[in-house]
C-alpha cells in the first residue's frame, strides 16, 4: 500500500505561525487559511483588520491551490492568456494560494488574502517554509 | 402535459383566493407562539473579537478536548458570525469543519447558545418553525463569547456527540472572560 504524508494540526500551527510573523514583520492585516489536499480547511487565522471577505479569499486561494494542485499565481498566468479557463469550477485565479508540497506530494495548501496578491503570496511561501 | 397545466393553474388561483379570504387567521389557543410578551430582553453586542482573543478561546477548547481525547473541530467567529479563528484537530470527522463554522454562526447571530434551538425543537412541533429560520443548528456547542456584559463573538465546536461538543465549547467561552 502506497503512503503518503499528512497535515497535522501542529504543521499547521507552524506555518500559521510562520506566516503570520511575515505579515506582522510588513505591518500587513491578512487572513491566512490551510487546508489539506482535498480542500477541507484545517486551520485558519484572520488578523485584526482583515475583513471577513478576506477570510472567503484565503479560503477560496487555498482551495484552488490544494484541490488543482498549482499555485493560483499559475492559474492567473494561464487565465491571462486563456479567458476560458475562468469557466473552471471552483477555481480562484488570483495570486496568495500556494500548494504544499512534501515528498513530491501535494498534502494541501496556504491562501492568504488582505494585501497586494504578490504579497499574499510571499506570506503564504514564507509559511510553507517553516514547515522544513 | 397542457391540460395538466391548467389543472394546476386553476388550483393556484384557487390558493390565491383561499388566503385573501383568510387575511385574519383566528388564534390558536393551543399554541405557545400566540403569547407576546411586554418584554425583550437580549445581550447586546460589544466590539468584536481579537485574534488574540480568539486563539485564547481556542486553545482552552483545545486543550480540554486533548485531555479528554476527543478529536474537535473548533470555530471562533465575530458578533456577525464572520470567521475569525478556526482548528481542526487530528483524526477530527470532516463533517465538524463546517457544522462547528454554522454552531458559532448561529450562536452569535442570534445571541443565544445553540442548545435552545435544540431544546425548543425537541418540544414539538409548535416550534418546528424554527428549522425554517435562516441559518438555525438545532444541535448544542455553539456558544455567544459574553465579556462585560456585552457579546464579542461566538464558538462553535463539532465532532463527538452534542453534549461532549458543549462541554468543549464552554470550556473555550470560558476562557472569554
Amino acid at each position: 500500500m502506497k503512503q503518503r504524508p499528512m497535515l497535522t494540526l501542529d504543521d499547521c500551527k507552524k506555518i500559521s505561525a510562520a506566516a503570520e510573523a511575515e505579515a506582522r514583520r510588513n505591518n500587513w492585516n491578512v487572513c491566512i487559511a490551510i487546508l489539506d489536499d482535498g480542500g477541507h480547511l484545517l486551520h485558519l487565522a484572520r488578523m485584526d483588520g482583515a475583513t471577513p471577505a478576506n477570510a472567503r479569499i484565503a479560503l477560496e486561494k487555498g482551495r484552488t491551490a490544494a484541490e488543482t494542485r498549482r499555485s493560483t499565481a499559475n492559474w492567473q498566468e494561464r487565465v491571462a492568456k486563456r479567458i476560458e479557463l475562468l469557466r473552471m469550477p471552483q477555481v480562484t485565479p488570483v495570486q496568495g494560494g500556494v500548494p504544499i508540497v512534501v515528498e513530491g506530494t501535494c498534502v494541501g495548501a496556504v491562501g492568504v488574502s488582505g494585501v497586494q496578491s504578490h504579497e499574499d503570496e510571499q506570506i503564504a511561501a514564507a509559511g510553507i517554509k517553516a514547515l522544513g | 402535459m397542457l391540460r395538466a397545466g391548467a389543472v394546476t393553474g386553476g388550483l393556484c388561483a384557487a390558493l390565491i383566493m383561499a388566503s385573501a379570504a383568510m387575511a385574519q387567521v383566528p388564534p390558536d389557543p393551543n399554541n405557545p407562539n400566540e403569547a407576546v410578551p411586554e418584554k425583550y430582553s437580549y445581550t447586546p453586542y460589544g466590539e468584536p473579537i481579537k485574534l488574540e482573543q480568539a486563539r485564547k478561546v481556542a486553545a482552552a477548547a483545545l486543550a480540554e478536548a486533548t485531555k479528554r481525547g476527543w478529536p474537535m473541530c473548533i470555530s471562533v467567529v465575530g458578533p456577525t458570525g464572520e470567521l475569525v479563528y478556526f482548528e481542526k484537530m487530528d483524526d477530527c470527522q470532516y463533517a465538524s469543519i463546517q457544522i462547528s463554522q454554522h454552531k458559532a454562526r448561529a450562536a452569535a447571530r442570534y445571541r443565544r447558545p445553540t442548545v435552545v434551538f435544540e431544546r425548543l425543537l425537541g418540544k414539538g412541533p409548535f416550534f418546528s418553525y424554527l428549522a425554517t429560520l435562516d441559518d438555525v443548528i438545532a444541535s448544542r456547542g455553539g456558544n455567544p463569547l459574553v465579556v462585560d456584559g456585552k457579546i464579542i463573538g461566538a464558538i462553535g465546536v463539532s465532532g463527538g456527540t452534542g453534549s461532549q461538543d458543549d462541554t468543549i465549547s464552554q470550556a473555550g467561552a470560558k476562557a472569554a472572560q
